[in-house]
């Protein structure tokens, strides 16, 4: 298949960009920060462009976002969770903090 | 030290007992840390429960004073292990960006993320996937994990987990950035591939 010269171009400007832009080592680092602080306006910029030729890169500020809300939506909820597996004081757990609630010494 | 008048002690056991724990171990993963932090949590509360004098929710009451003692252990343990020269902040994960193309330090494409196609919502709901993810935190160094739980699950900010762990803002943000890197790619491994290869 041939490539209409507006592909082309779009495609030289992309790799251009990915030489010259830090790499997606550094970049996943800056993401990370930008959960953090609020970042440089030359981040911002640098980051904005690594995103729009990297796919790996936008998936993995995707992931970030998604376990941070999943988790505390999760946090927020837990203790009114009744599915099977849920994790309950185990009788010697109850037993102990009984005796010690009425006064006992460990 | 009297035994209790008010509360009955067994039947605030009963009523709070295990959502505390469940509160606890969330956070701790660790059921005999979580035990001790309820327990804990009810010997506070019985000495101050003059205090309380029945404002608001018991069970919100409770919970605020387990926060602390959450607090408190992560504390402690740090000071159990002191920090030493970027070994506890957990795995580098060098070889996800290294390539051999020209194109080193960029993904390599057997560690590159994919798409997820995940919700929150559905997250939440699936219970295994929370086994999944508390076995993926496990292998981090103590003082990461702590850092990640107590920034993404709790919220906390950086000056007040920085106090809580005695380390730097930079430290942190390594320690940060550490857990992301591992957690991410331990949940595509063992969740996401699963999930797409199940279908």
């Amino acid at each position: 298949m041939k490539l209409g010269w507006y592909e082309r171009l779009k495609h030289a400007i992309r790799f251009w960009l990915l030489r010259r832009l830090p790499p997606c080592k550094q970049t996943v680092a800056v993401i990370s920060q930008s959960f953090e602080r609020q970042l440089s306006l030359r981040e911002q910029v640098t980051l904005k462009l690594h995103l729009w030729i990297c796919v790996w890169c936008q998936w993995y500020l995707e992931h970030l976002a998604l376990m941070r809300n999943s988790v505390r939506e999760k946090a927020a909820e837990t203790p009114e969770m009744d599915f099977p597996s849920a994790p309950t004081l185990s009788f010697e757990a109850r037993e102990r903090i009984k005796r010690r609630l009425s006064g006992d010494k460990p | 030290m009297s035994p209790i008048q008010s509360p009955d002690a067994v039947v605030w056991l009963e009523q709070h007992g295990d959502y505390l724990f469940k509160y606890a171990i969330f956070r701790l993963r660790d059921p005999s840390a979580a035990e001790d932090a309820v327990q804990e949590t009810f010997l506070a509360a019985l000495k101050a429960y003059e205090k309380f004098e029945g404002r608001g929710s018991e069970r919100t009451w409770l919970v605020g004073i387990l926060k602390h003692k959450i607090t408190d252990h992560f504390r402690r343990s740090t000071r159990e292990a002191p920090i030493g020269e970027g070994e506890d902040e957990g795995p580098e994960h060098a070889e996800f960006f290294t390539r051999t193309d020209g194109w080193d330090n960029h993904w390599n494409t057997s560690y590159a993320p994919t798409d997820w196609h995940a919700t929150p919502a559905q997250l939440v709901e699936q219970g295994d996937f929370w086994r999944v993810f508390s076995d993926c935190l496990s292998p981090l160094p103590a003082r990461t994990a702590s850092a990640f739980t107590l920034r993404e699950v709790d919220g906390l900010t950086s000056e007040e987990i920085c106090e809580v762990l005695s380390i730097t803002v930079n430290n942190l943000w390594v320690m940060l950035h550490r857990a992301r890197l591992h957690l991410r790619n331990c949940l595509e491994l063992n969740w996401f591939r699963r999930e797409i290869g199940g279908h």
